[in-house]
């Protein structure tokens, strides 16, 4: 809110520089977020908080800076007294709980004008339009003392009479009510909107804004000046419900001053008089549901508990009264009144605010808590997780974070099935974009998207990875929230000072086995795979301890062509692992076993194989051999061609054998040895290599 | 004897021409061989005057160790030498650079995140956790935000249904846990929150960390000392700290706190926008309406909460000036961290 410093002085001394006087605003919580300077006038941009709608206006502001400053705060009485007219007009309030009290004054004999230099220029400073006199002095009010006033042209309004009602209450049917507002669009109010009305039509939004048929023109002889209060969540409703926010909303939906308005409604009624003359009839006010102060009281031991203070109920009660909010020591108590500007003081913890503001924050000291000792290490999960994003930078993967939105044209170029349960999507009802309409149930479509921004950046190799949550959509209340690990790997086949011939898909599958290694996790396997999106020859299944946590693979020629990267056949090799699943099978505590004493045998053996058998066959051949004496079996050699015929690869294994009783001799390692060729050859249908 | 001198002469010259080691192999031969120049000379030893024999005797000794001992020395030599030859035939270029996997890198926000969780790990403060996607009743109702208050139009909302939401705050986790457990209480909750809101200094989606201590005596200066402690620790001993009132429906006291702006030792600057100081965490006491929600009594207890906006300390913390950065995931920004 802009607040023009020379308007400030209207309400208290200021002895102080303007920028003192912002410095201490800013410490008592209305913080000065600038300080313009407008034909040498400086003019505060005072950022008000929603719990203090006392302070929307220069008033209001002055208020404060005579708490801070201890000096004392002026106000105009503004009363208009002695025998007047009589209004002519009724009002009606049908709706009492939504509107508390309406009062009104009639001005007769007025001309509409132009308004004088000197409070154009205060509007204008403040950002507000100069229309008319009328108009005008409704708006100065509204900023000077914070009370929006509605002014009417009394002659267009249909039986002298003025009611407040919804349109169910008014007509009794619960259907909208079409309103052309000042702004000169229809709107179709709804049946629980409060609305002003005459004796025939409704004639303004209450709270929100005028209608245009009452509108106050250069026309006007008579006007028909309001100062209500509306309960403040039925005009946030209206507002919200039309999305019309007019400063009059803005301040009635926060809260007003129900014995005040009266004053801001003599004092406008007095300077349309004086600016265009005209004569102010006898009040109207109607004031159904009066304001009842509901008293606090505080104890001054608790309060200086709760901020770690020390000071005395009579200082306490002091720093209230300077903020004109009654208070009375009593004993080891004091007793609060909140005035009807304070409503949002409630309970012991608001007094405690205002009175720590006052004194100052930066008074009250800085303590280190009593409190048990207690343990700050993170649970099992977050540590593996931790543990995971360390392992995957070693193996050359940066981190990515995600936005956790995407859309179904992302799944769509996936080939996701409609069945999938990546297709339980949850959709947000008002998203920034299309594009961001549903969270995601996949880190995928992220990832694809960060690896294309890298290539058209001209990066030559990417690799990241992602730990999110994602979200399905379980028929509950809330989704499903799953963490998963996503990678995504490309490199460019270009010329490189040291030879690297593994495929993609090895590199990133030795990251994911490495990991698994670094956190012990062992039984684990790599099956074929469905996915969709995935190169149906060159993808995997990961399984630990028997169930499926994860894919990895080669991302789909299909799906790559979609995506337009303007390389050549480029190999992208995509990961996902969902870690819900695959924590538990990290094992939280290691065993040792006893070295060996007994030296081992180590035997090698090379076979040739059809193309289809894969490596791990073998490995399970050699497994299930019926005996305890092979240690390891490690994979070293895979080759094709050469000697070898189309169709078939060569395996070679290299097995150790070892017993933890005794030595193994020679002859029986043999015997041993060639038994275990054969039991491969045969079920195998290989052949030895020699 | 007159022939003896010649002899190491001739031997002096020899040698000092050998390069090889079969030159060395060669001299050995001619001087000290079964026929060499010395042993012919110790052969020849009978024929001398026997006077002088013992005497020559000596000397052909003398020379004949003497050029032993220059012999093996120059082997040694020429053997040594041959090594560190055969070896620098094997040289590499040192210079070519080594090879490995350049490591990744650790996303910023990921990295000060960690820092703040540390930091309040340190202090004793556990991790909690709460949904992303959240009802409206935790995110709002029982943080004293009802339906239809103004404190709403603070934070612009993702809407999924009436009642659940997006998270726009790691507020709720307050509620959930303090709704499960009884105090003592010291917790922190990391983690994303979303509003709908995108422009050069807003995303839709950014991390916030939330904490919060309840016990039976937790006094409004112990929340001044945690996070002046925890800012201390996070930026400097010599940062300067300011605690300002401030709103939050779901606090009681509230402030916001600022810290002398690290750019311009608090002189003015544009990150400032002149004032000196820089907003980086909004805290307070926790309301008793939010202490009656979960059931906690407020005569018995109390406590603090605050919150931090991460992305907006990494900001500062690394100089960054464009919020948007940290969710492209553009390697080159990446890479720096």
């Amino acid at each position: 809110m802009r607040v023009p410093f020379t308007w400030l002085k209207e309400f208290v001394e200021i002895g102080v520089s303007p920028g003192e006087v912002a410095d201490r605003l800013t410490m008592a919580g209305f913080e000065v977020e600038g300080v313009d300077s407008v034909e040498g006038e400086a003019i505060f941009d005072v950022s008000v908080t929603p719990n203090r709608p006392d302070c929307l206006s220069v008033l209001g502001i002055a208020r404060e800076v005579a708490a801070i400053t201890q000096m004392p705060l002026v106000v105009p009485p503004c009363r208009i007294s002695g025998s007047l007219p009589d209004a002519g007009f009724s009002v009606d309030i049908l709706d009492p709980d939504l509107c508390n009290r309406y009062a009104g004054r009639v001005i007769s004999g007025v001309t509409v004008g132009t308004s004088p230099e000197w409070m154009k220029k205060r509007l204008e400073q403040c950002g507000i339009r100069s229309i008319n006199n009328v108009v005008d002095v409704t708006n100065y009010v509204l900023l000077e003392m914070g009370h929006p006033l509605h002014a009417f042209d009394a002659d267009r309004l249909a039986g002298k009479k003025v009611r407040v009602g919804t349109p169910a209450t008014v007509r009794g049917r619960n259907e909208p009510i079409a309103v052309r507002t000042l702004d000169g669009v229809e709107r179709s109010v709804p049946p629980d909107a409060l609305l002003i009305w005459d004796a025939e039509k409704p004639i303004a939004v209450a709270g929100v804004m005028g209608g245009q048929e009452s509108e106050v023109t250069s026309g006007t002889r008579t006007v028909f000046l309001e100062s209500a209060y509306f309960e403040s969540s039925s005009i946030r409703r209206t507002s919200r419900g039309l999305g019309l926010i007019s400063e009059s909303s803005y301040r009635f939906e926060r809260g007003t001053d129900i014995e005040f308005l009266e004053r801001a409604l003599d004092r406008a009624a007095g300077l349309i008089a004086e600016l265009a003359g005209g004569t102010v009839h006898d009040i109207v006010d109607a004031y159904p549901v009066r304001y009842v102060s509901h008293r606090v009281v505080v104890r001054p031991e608790r309060l200086n508990r709760i901020l770690g203070t020390d000071l005395s109920r009579d200082e306490m009660a002091d720093i209230l009264r300077r903020l004109q909010i009654p208070a009375e020591g009593d004993g080891d108590e004091i007793v609060v009144l909140p005035p009807p500007n304070r409503r949002d003081l409630k309970q012991m913890w608001d007094i405690a605010e205002e009175v720590a503001r006052i004194y100052g924050y930066e008074k009250i000291s800085t303590t280190i808590p009593r409190s048990p000792l207690s343990s700050g290490r993170s649970g099992k999960g977050a540590r593996i997780i931790q543990q995971i994003r360390e392992s995957l930078r070693r193996a050359g993967f940066s981190a990515a974070i995600n936005y956790s939105f995407m859309n179904s044209t992302s799944l769509d170029a996936l080939g996701i099935p409609p069945t999938d349960r990546r297709r339980r999507t949850i959709a947000i009802s008002n998203p920034l974009s299309q594009d961001e309409g549903l969270l995601r149930t996949t880190v995928v479509p992220a990832l694809i998207a960060n690896l294309r921004l890298n290539l058209d950046r001209g990066m030559r190799e990417v690799r990241l990875f992602e730990v999110a949550r994602v979200f399905i959509d379980a028929g509950k209340t809330l989704p499903d929230e799953e963490w998963r690990l996503g990678g995504i790997w490309y490199k460019e086949k270009a010329p490189s000072l040291w030879r690297e011939d593994a495929e993609g898909f090895y590199l990133v599958k030795g990251a994911i086995e490495m990991l698994f290694e670094e956190l012990n996790v062992r039984g684990y396997d790599f099956r074929p795979c469905s996915e969709t999106f995935l190169h149906a020859g060159r993808s995997a299944d990961v399984v630990v301890s028997g169930s499926c946590v994860g894919y990895i693979g080669v991302l789909a020629p299909r799906v790559v062509a979609g995506l337009e990267i303007k390389k050549h056949r480029p190999e992208i090799v995509l990961f996902e692992i969902d870690l819900d699943r695959f924590l538990p099978a990290v094992p939280d505590s290691m065993r040792f076993s006893p070295l060996p004493k007994f030296p081992s045998v180590e035997r090698d053996i090379a076979v040739i194989v059809d193309e289809q058998i894969p490596s791990s066959r073998i490995r399970e051949i050699i497994a299930s051999f019926p005996t305890h004496l092979i240690e390891t079996v490690t994979l070293f050699d895979c080759f094709r061609g050469g000697s070898i015929p189309p169709g078939k690869k060569s395996l070679a294994f290299n097995i150790v054998y070892r017993s933890m009783e005794r030595t193994l001799t020679e002859g029986e390692v043999e015997d041993l040895h060639e038994r275990l060729v054969e039991h491969v050859l045969e079920l195998t249908s290989g052949e030895i290599r020699r | 004897m007159e022939d003896l001198p010649s002899l190491k002469e001739s031997f002096l010259r020899e040698s000092s021409s050998v390069r090889a080691l079969h030159d060395i192999q060669a001299l050995r031969v001619k001087y000290l061989g079964k026929r060499g120049i010395v042993t012919e000379k110790l052969k020849a030893l009978p024929t001398v005057d026997p006077a002088q024999r013992p005497a020559y005797g000596r000397a052909v000794n003398e020379i004949k160790q003497y050029i032993e001992a220059e012999i093996a020395r120059i082997e040694a030599h020429l053997r040594e030498e041959e090594y560190r030859k055969s070896l620098l035939s094997e040289a590499l270029d040192v210079t070519l650079p080594g090879k490995y996997t350049p490591p990744g890198r650790e996303h910023p926000i990921q990295h000060v995140l960690s820092e703040i969780t540390d930091i309040f790990s340190s202090m004793g403060f556990e991790v909690g956790e709460g949904p992303e996607v959240e009802l409206d009743y935790y995110n709002f109702e029982a943080l004293n935000i009802p339906k239809n208050h103004p404190a709403r139009d603070m934070q612009d909302t993702f809407y999924i249904s009436d009642d659940v939401v997006l998270r726009t705050h790691t507020s709720p986790v307050q509620i959930r846990v303090m709704e499960m457990r009884p105090p003592p209480l010291k917790v922190i909750a990391p983690g994303k929150v979303y509003r709908c809101d995108a422009d050069v200094s807003h995303t839709p989606m950014f991390h916030q960390v939330e904490g919060f201590m309840v016990d039976t005596d937790i006094a409004f200066s112990d929340l001044k000392g945690v996070l002046e402690l925890f800012i201390h620790t996070m930026f400097s001993e010599r940062t300067p700290v300011r605690f300002r009132p401030s709103f939050f429906p779901f606090t009681e006291p509230s402030a916001e706190v600022d810290i002398g702006c690290i750019f311009c030792s608090g002189n003015g600057c544009r990150v400032c926008k002149q004032s000196g100081w820089l907003e980086i965490l909004g805290a307070g006491m926790i309301h008793p309406k939010v202490f009656e929600y979960v059931g906690y009594d407020p005569e018995t207890f109390s406590g603090f909460a605050f919150g931090m906006g991460v992305e907006r300390l990494t900001m500062l913390k690394y100089g960054i000036d464009d919020i948007r950065l940290f969710f492209e995931n553009d390697l080159r920004f990446l890479r720096q961290f």
